[in-house]
């Protein structure tokens, strides 16, 4: 649960980073005030869970199917950690400059009101390395509610970063900020990575 | 800034009576022969020491040499603790459960999140009495850094003089550009390592990443887990602490690594010492930024008369500058005023830490080298 959390939390500041900057105006620009603003960004994050809660139903269930022999399940969950760790790495210390916010796309809808769900959508399907090692991580789990829990915990990290998203125009030295996200990012990247390396070498001498 | 040698004797006065009374107890004991030794060369090498840094006005210089000795020391007395104690550098789980592992001052930032949530402190040591216990070592660091801001890490830091010392090898260093961002590092694990462990309970810097690990002590190795973990300790000494900073001739794990000089960064806020420019004086050679080993030193920085936070008034720069623009300074003084009478105040603060951090480990490395030889 600790590790899904920090995930979230490191790989938040990324997503704040790259995607802050779209979904920032889109989730304030029609605001009458701050109620709206909670409700906006209730109706986002809420999305945001009921996607994460499927897609750790849908990686337990898989899980189940791809790991359930024994020769698979002693290398492939090291192996994936391993690449997706070392994609999260490149993708936070590679930074780059071209990377954008997969939510830029919701930006071409007129109709407000959906736009709160959309980017809800789109910023928790958006492939990153972090969600491919949750996927994982909620493969491997050994129960469904431990999925859940994984999923949850990564929802909590990562969300904690939209809370004060409303600030985010006020924050002094926001490049200081961001770059310690991004550093923080390739960080998380290497504790899964030490994780897969030490399920991959565990799977070898259990072999 | 050179002082004549009476002069020079006159300030070292007070330091030598303070270090006799500090490393002797006041009542000298000189039944052991070779403790009696030990402590004669620890004294007088440090007051030979504090001596040189007014008779030649260089400070980085003698500095670093008992900086380097602390490291070396306290590493060579801890491993023969452990050794003495425990037959292996290693601990076993029946240590940690016993409480037995001795504190050091990097397990800090991971303490504090804990502390305040579930009043318990996450580190398996003792918390008053024995061997590095836990209060005296917070006490000990938190009085150094109100004081010293981050001079804490070249002034007090028990690790810091291995990579310092690792970075004066070479003359010139092989990779000459570090971009800017990797110094950020610190902050980036300070927040890892504090939420980790807030989370886990578990002092994750210790658990995972410390290279000091290396020349320490680690967990017993007993199944793939605590393999990886050693392999990850000698990983980082190796890189960080030998290899980058012969490469560099900077400190680079004190820059891109250590959780605690992130939060010794902020306390350089309230630390009254300073390192000032003066701009009246200076050339812009910018010998100044090559040789800090901390990358507080930045090309528009010096332009303006800045030194920014990450400084740890280790003195490299200042005894660089053939200008005399940069110096040590006190907050409120305006650069290039008062410029001895901040030198002295700062040296005469920051080499009693360090003589009282380093003179336990220095005379008992000494003894055992004694016993050894003799």
């Amino acid at each position: 649960m600790a590790e899904s959390f920090i995930l979230g939390l490191s790989s938040g500041s990324a997503c704040l980073v790259t995607c802050g900057m779209v979904m920032f105006p889109y989730l304030m620009a029609e605001s009458a005030g701050t109620r709206r603003i909670v409700a906006d960004l209730s109706v986002f994050l809420l999305t945001r869970l009921i996607i994460y809660i499927i897609l750790a139903t849908l990686a337990w269930y898989f899980g189940q199917a791809i790991f359930s022999s024994a020769g698979v399940k002693n290398y492939l969950p090291g192996i994936l950690y391993i690449v997706f760790a070392g994609m999260l790495i490149w993708y936070s210390i590679g930074r780059n400059p071209r990377k954008e916010c997969p939510a830029r796309i919701v930006t071409v809808i007129d109709n407000t009101k959906f736009v709160p769900v959309l980017l809800g959508i789109v910023n928790s399907l958006g492939l990153c390395p972090a969600l491919l090692i949750m996927l994982t991580s909620g493969a491997t789990q050994d129960s469904l509610v431990k999925s859940y829990i994984a999923f949850i915990a990564f929802f909590a990290g990562s969300s904690i970063w939209f809370i004060p998203l409303t600030l985010a125009g006020k924050l002094r030295k926001k490049q200081i900020i961001a770059t310690i996200g991004v550093l923080a990012t390739g960080l998380a990247g290497a504790i899964f990575l030490i994780k897969g390396i030490t399920i991959l070498i565990g799977g070898i001498i259990n072999e | 800034m050179n002082k004549s040698f009476g002069i020079s004797i006159l300030y070292t006065l007070p330091m030598f009576l303070i270090t006799f009374v500090f490393i002797t107890g006041g009542k000298p004991n000189f039944s052991d022969p070779a403790n009696g030794l030990a402590i004669l060369l620890t004294f007088l090498g440090m007051n030979v020491l504090y001596f040189l840094m007014h008779y030649t006005g260089k400070t980085d210089k003698y500095r670093a040499i008992l900086f380097i000795i602390f490291a070396l020391s306290l590493s060579f007395t801890l491993i023969s603790n452990m050794v003495e104690t425990r037959n292996s550098m290693s601990f076993s789980q029946a240590d940690v459960v016993e409480c037995k592992i001795p504190f050091c001052h990097l397990v800090i930032p991971m303490m504090i999140i804990p502390a305040a949530f579930t009043k318990s402190i996450i580190f398996p040591g003792s918390i008053i009495g024995g061997f590095a216990d836990i209060s005296a070592m917070l006490v000990l660091w938190l009085v150094a850094t109100i004081v010293l801001g981050r001079g804490f890490c070249s002034w007090g830091c028990f690790y810091g003089g291995w990579d310092d010392g690792f970075s004066r090898l070479k003359k010139k260093p092989v990779i000459k550009k570090i971009s800017d961002f990797w110094k950020w590092m610190p902050f980036a694990v300070l927040i890892m390592v504090s939420l980790t462990a807030a989370l886990t309970l578990v002092p994750t810097y210790c658990d995972w990443i410390c290279p000091f690990k290396a020349v320490t002590e680690f967990e017993q190795v007993t199944n793939v887990e605590s393999a990886i973990k050693a392999g990850v300790f000698i990983s980082l000494f190796g890189g960080l602490v030998v290899v980058l900073p012969i490469m560099t001739r900077k400190r680079t794990q004190c820059s891109f690594l250590c959780p605690l000089g992130a939060i010794n960064t902020l306390s350089n806020k309230v630390t009254p010492f300073t390192i000032k420019i003066d701009k009246n004086l200076c050339s812009d050679c910018l010998k100044c930024v090559e040789v800090c080993p901390l990358f507080a030193l930045t090309p528009d920085g010096v332009k303006n008369g800045k030194v920014s936070v990450f400084c740890s008034k280790c003195g490299k720069c200042v005894d660089a500058c053939s200008k005399k623009a940069i110096h040590f300074g006190i907050k409120g003084i305006p650069a290039g005023t008062m410029k001895n009478f901040s030198r002295n105040i700062f040296l005469f603060t920051s080499f009693l830490f360090i003589a009282v951090f380093s003179s336990g480990s220095i005379i008992n490395s000494i003894k055992s080298l004694l016993n050894l030889i003799f």
